[in-house]
């Protein structure tokens, strides 16, 4: 017992540390860093607090992905200032970032309070869902929650990543970055690791997907492995940016929101209700769809491109 | 008696991962500092892999741990060679500068 509350309160204190850090830290690149770590550990206590979904998000999509892109904007800062590189990337006003982390917090405290507010009385939405969880054919809530219960808020969030994406192409369009690989896949070393991770990406996105209907997994933490994968590849040159998409990767861009969109509208037609798609086949088959998307998109806006070209070896 | 040799495992592989972290914190230059971290933090996961697999008593979560301390073994072995090759490049740079 007192085991277990030392291991909370050492997770939570090197959690408020790793943020300090991040907040009032002189130099970019070491902020990016302890970044990454405030995502593991966040991650650790999501398993701890006993919800393995969000633990794999954070781990997947918060330190992992975020990491890479925040390093990759970092590395573009120095191509246009190539004195940032020397120290390390000095923060253009440490009182700005104390002030935004503030706010930040300040936000955070308000919706917890609010959360802590509304334990008493309205647990009835989250009841509702778990009784009705036999009637889905799912044994993960959250799954059950985010493709049917919850469905159109998960449709705009698929657009919300897609109007992120469009965005970013609209920055990185003005300002063509070089494309050039990190690490060549050339080197042996490289090479081996990309021929293992890339697979094991692949299957672990796959295992995610399958397991998403009764286990913790689903289609964004399966994305997010998916995009690994593909943020491997760019740092290794085996794809290269491209200026223009192929009708492929556009249509997989859209592939999931139209997939779920649709499934939730179709049924309309013949009298049923929005957002009811038929049966577990059809849950497995958006899901998938969404895993393509989000992999894609998150793929793309790590390469800052428009599409993605496999180099012939 | 399994517990005790896993807990004998496991005091051993905090000890290594200890041991890397302090080779990081106080060795003099990149290619020493990566030399601790990259060995003593190997062994240490091992060894505290290995604990974890006798703890399970299941074969697959043993060699689920098993392809865990692989991965990790084949990502710090090649970011370990590709920064001590980065580190190396950037030595060769200040070199012909000083000539």
């Amino acid at each position: 017992m007192i085991g277990t509350l030392a291991v909370d309160l050492l997770l939570v204190s090197i959690l408020i540390g790793l943020a300090w850090q991040v907040v009032r830290g002189r130099v970019l690149f070491r902020a990016i860093v302890f970044f990454v770590a405030f995502g593991l550990i966040m991650a650790m206590i999501w398993g701890r607090l006993g919800v393995p979904d969000l633990a794999l998000a954070e781990a997947a999509i918060g330190a992992g992905l975020t990491g890479a892109l925040m390093l990759g904007a970092f590395r573009r800062l120095v191509e246009i200032d190539a004195r940032q590189a020397v120290s390390g990337g000095l923060r253009p006003s440490p009182r700005l970032s104390l002030l935004l982390s503030l706010l930040a917090g300040l936000l955070v405290a308000v919706l917890g309070l609010a959360g802590l507010e509304l334990r008493g009385g309205s647990g009835e939405a989250g009841r509702a869902a778990l009784d009705s969880l036999h009637l889905t054919g799912l044994g993960n809530p959250v799954s059950a929650v985010l493709l049917l219960f919850r469905g159109l808020d998960t449709v705009f969030e698929m657009l919300v990543l897609l109007g992120a994406f469009l965005g970013a192409r609209h920055v990185a369009e003005r300002d063509r970055r070089s494309g050039a690989a990190i690490a060549s896949h050339r080197l042996p070393m490289v090479g081996a690791l990309q021929m293992t991770v890339v697979p094991l990406a692949l299957v672990v996105a796959l295992h995610l997907l399958r397991a998403g209907a009764n286990d913790p997994g689903g289609a964004f933490q399966a994305g997010a492995v998916l995009a690994a994968g593909g943020v491997l590849l760019t740092l290794t040159g085996r794809v290269v940016p491209q200026a223009q998409a192929g009708l492929l990767t556009r249509f997989s861009l859209i592939f999931g929101t139209l997939m779920l969109a649709g499934s939730g509208i179709v049924p309309l037609i013949y009298g049923g209700v929005l957002m009811a798609p038929p049966g577990k086949t059809a849950i497995y088959a958006i899901e998938a769809a969404m895993m393509v998307s989000i992999g894609v998109t998150l793929s793309l806006l790590f390469s800052a491109s428009a599409g993605l070209r496999a180099v012939r070896s | 008696m399994i517990d005790v040799f896993a807990l004998v495992l496991l005091i051993g592989g905090c000890g290594f991962m200890f041991a890397g972290t302090v080779g990081l914190l106080r060795l003099p230059d990149v290619y020493c500092r990566l030399h601790a971290q990259t060995k003593a933090d190997n062994l240490g996961l091992l060894l505290i892999c290995a604990a974890l697999a006798l703890l399970s008593e299941s074969l697959l979560a043993a060699s689920l741990l098993l392809l865990i301390w692989l991965l990790g073994l084949v990502a710090s072995t090649v970011s370990a060679h590709l920064i001590a090759r980065h580190a190396r490049a950037a030595e060769r740079v200040d070199r012909g500068k000083g000539r």
